[in-house]
């Protein structure tokens, strides 16, 4: 129990340095662009406007002191008002929150339900011809971009075949190639992790013992290789997860699916300030939310983990 | 003749991927190489003018005897706008990871070679920059600090490291129990001396893996964050941007998406295949599965 508290408390002081170094850098970042009074007035305001945002604002004050204050307003989650609809920016921000949840977890759900299976079959015996022709597809595969792979589903069939939407929101058929996109651009990836830790699992001295003593091949698939080969997947899949909460960025971009990404880029377009703040300190958020259960899940999952350090 | 006994071993491992390595890394090299030449001399390459506009040629499908790739809404030709992307997206590709590279080799070694606080310090520095997707933070510097080759080249050299120090680290720390690292401390010799002589040398194999995938990355990200109108200033002939443009022609232009496409996907590949390729020689030679 004190090492799990132990594990928590050292994620916590990482999601306490990154938000420090994030927001530090964005207000940096926004304090040298220039004036920020005259980027919120917008452009051809009066010099009274911008005076006026500059005192509403604290621009007036010393660096320092607008920087504590910032920290203060960061500390309270108090990111200020959208320079575009004047909602305040982590009510805005969270709004959008669900879709994006959503939209990762029917990608997760289908990467998963290919590749595992994929990577299974795959890693059971890599030197069959088939399987290599696999092999091959995926190393090819591999790497391509999902706005790639999303312009091309969009293509064939939205435009050509018009079979499915490629716009969000038009019920439930909208969510497929959304979903396929980023199914198909994690899925290459995922295989070859699955197929590799499957294949290092048949090195094991435990694997062939259990094949000396005669175990029935899918008995030691299932049995022996498949655990420890899904927990090492495990961890990737958390990666996956990670990425996808901004990752989806262009995906969603694409899609015009109304999630966390889609508000970042417009809200970048736009140099709303506040959203862009909020929009990535609820991806740090979340992140360190998914990091921190992925710990646990390996604790439970693999007992060597519970005894040793952290 | 015959094989020495060993050869199936490695064979296997190696063949068990469905590639052997010196193919894998003859053909990457070759698609590499004739692309870094097109993107040198790319003024020989260009059927026209990538930047002439002419409203009379719009939106023309492809042809032998005209445009090969067909046109774009403002008369453009496509394939010679992707040939002129070939600079920007393998330029920003190359200083990205040779800044990634420095920073990451650097904080990679000296937390590896460290025995004491800056270890923690600075591994603890790498898994934060690993756990954040750092896609965003590249957009939210662009945004900032303004768009253009150089500022896209920087800063996703900037948010690149991690991966490269992490592994770097790893390798490190193996390499410096070795027992010529080991002889060369009892005989005295300092620390900055036997990093460069010993310790830096045996890491570039893992490097050259590591820079190669780090490479496309950073090309896919370059051309994403152009697709998303967020990196290349508007017009420039990138492949993101073309993209981009694309998007509104796909029912009555699609050819203006497969040129940028065909780019993306051939270089992607062809970087990937490089970091295989190392990576089979560099298992082949050390005789270790990974």
């Amino acid at each position: 129990m004190k090492q799990r508290l132990k594990a928590v408390g050292s994620r916590l002081l990482q999601l306490v340095v990154l938000l420090g170094t994030i927001s530090t850098t964005l207000f940096l970042l926004l304090r040298l662009s220039g004036d920020p009074a005259i980027l919120l007035a917008g452009e051809g305001a009066s010099p009274e406007t911008i005076n006026a945002i500059r005192a509403d604002y604290g621009f007036d004050k010393s660096l320092f002191e607008q920087y504590l204050i910032f920290i203060w307003d960061v500390v309270r989650l108090d990111f200020g008002r959208s320079l575009v609809n004047s909602q305040p920016a982590l009510g805005f921000v969270l709004k959008y929150l669900p879709s994006t949840l959503h939209l990762t977890f029917l990608a997760i759900l289908f990467n998963s339900l290919i590749a595992i299976p994929a990577g299974v079959w795959l890693g059971a015996k890599p030197t069959q011809r088939r399987r290599r022709v696999l092999s091959a597809i995926v190393s090819v595969a591999q790497g391509t971009p999902a706005y790639v792979i999303g312009l091309l589903l969009i293509q064939i069939f939205s435009v050509w075949f018009n079979w499915l939407p490629s716009i969000a929101g038009t019920g439930t058929w909208s969510w497929v190639l959304p979903t396929a996109t980023l199914s198909f651009a994690l899925a290459p990836n995922l295989i070859r992790v699955v197929a590799a830790s499957i294949e290092d699992t048949t090195r094991q001295d435990y694997f062939r013992t259990a094949k000396a003593n005669g175990a029935e091949p899918r008995v030691l698939l299932i049995r022996h290789s498949l655990p420890n080969a899904l927990l090492s997947t495990t961890s990737l899949l958390g990666a996956q997860f990670a990425f996808l909460l901004s990752g989806a960025l262009i995906t969603e971009y694409i899609f015009a699916w109304p999630g966390l990404g889609l508000i970042l880029v417009q809200s970048i377009t736009n140099l709303d300030f506040p959203t862009i703040q909020a929009t990535v300190f609820v991806v740090a958020y979340l992140v360190f939310f998914v990091n921190l259960i992925m710990d646990q899940v390996f604790r439970i999952a693999d007992p060597r983990l519970r005894r040793s350090q952290l | 003749m015959k094989k020495p006994i060993v050869w199936p071993i490695t064979r296997r491992e190696i063949g068990g991927k469905g590639h052997s390595s010196p193919i894998m890394l003859k053909v990457s090299a070759f698609i590499l190489g004739t692309l870094f030449i097109i993107a040198l001399f790319q003024p020989f390459f260009y059927r026209v003018d990538p930047a002439a506009l002419d409203l009379s040629l719009r939106l023309q499908s492809p042809s032998l005897s005209g445009a090969w790739l067909g046109t774009d809404a403002l008369g453009q030709d496509v394939y010679s706008r992707v040939i002129a992307g070939f600079r920007w997206s393998l330029g920003i590709g190359t200083i990205g990871t040779l800044i990634g590279g420095l920073i990451g080799i650097s904080l990679g070694v000296s937390a590896a070679w460290n025995r004491k606080r800056l270890r923690t310090f600075l591994s603890r520095v790498i898994d934060i920059g690993i756990s954040f997707p750092y896609l965003i933070i590249a957009v939210t510097i662009v945004t900032v600090v303004g768009r253009g080759f150089w500022s896209l080249a920087l800063t996703l050299g900037l948010v690149s490291w991690p991966t490269i120090a992490r592994v770097v680290y790893a390798e490190t720390l193996t390499l410096r129990e070795r027992e010529y690292v080991t002889a060369a401390r009892l005989f005295g010799i300092g620390s900055l001396r036997s990093i460069f002589s010993h310790i830096l040398p045996a890491l570039r194999p893992t490097i050259q893996v590591v820079a190669a995938f780090t490479f496309a990355e950073l090309l896919i990200a370059e051309s994403g964050l152009s697709f998303l109108g967020l990196g290349a200033p508007l017009g420039t002939p990138t492949w993101g941007n073309m993209l981009n443009e694309s998007r509104t022609y796909m029912a009555s232009a699609p050819w203006m998406m497969f040129g940028p496409v065909i780019a993306i996907i051939v270089t992607i590949f062809a970087a990937n295949l490089l970091g295989e390729g190392l990576n089979a020689r560099e298992r082949s030679r050390s005789g270790r599965v990974s």
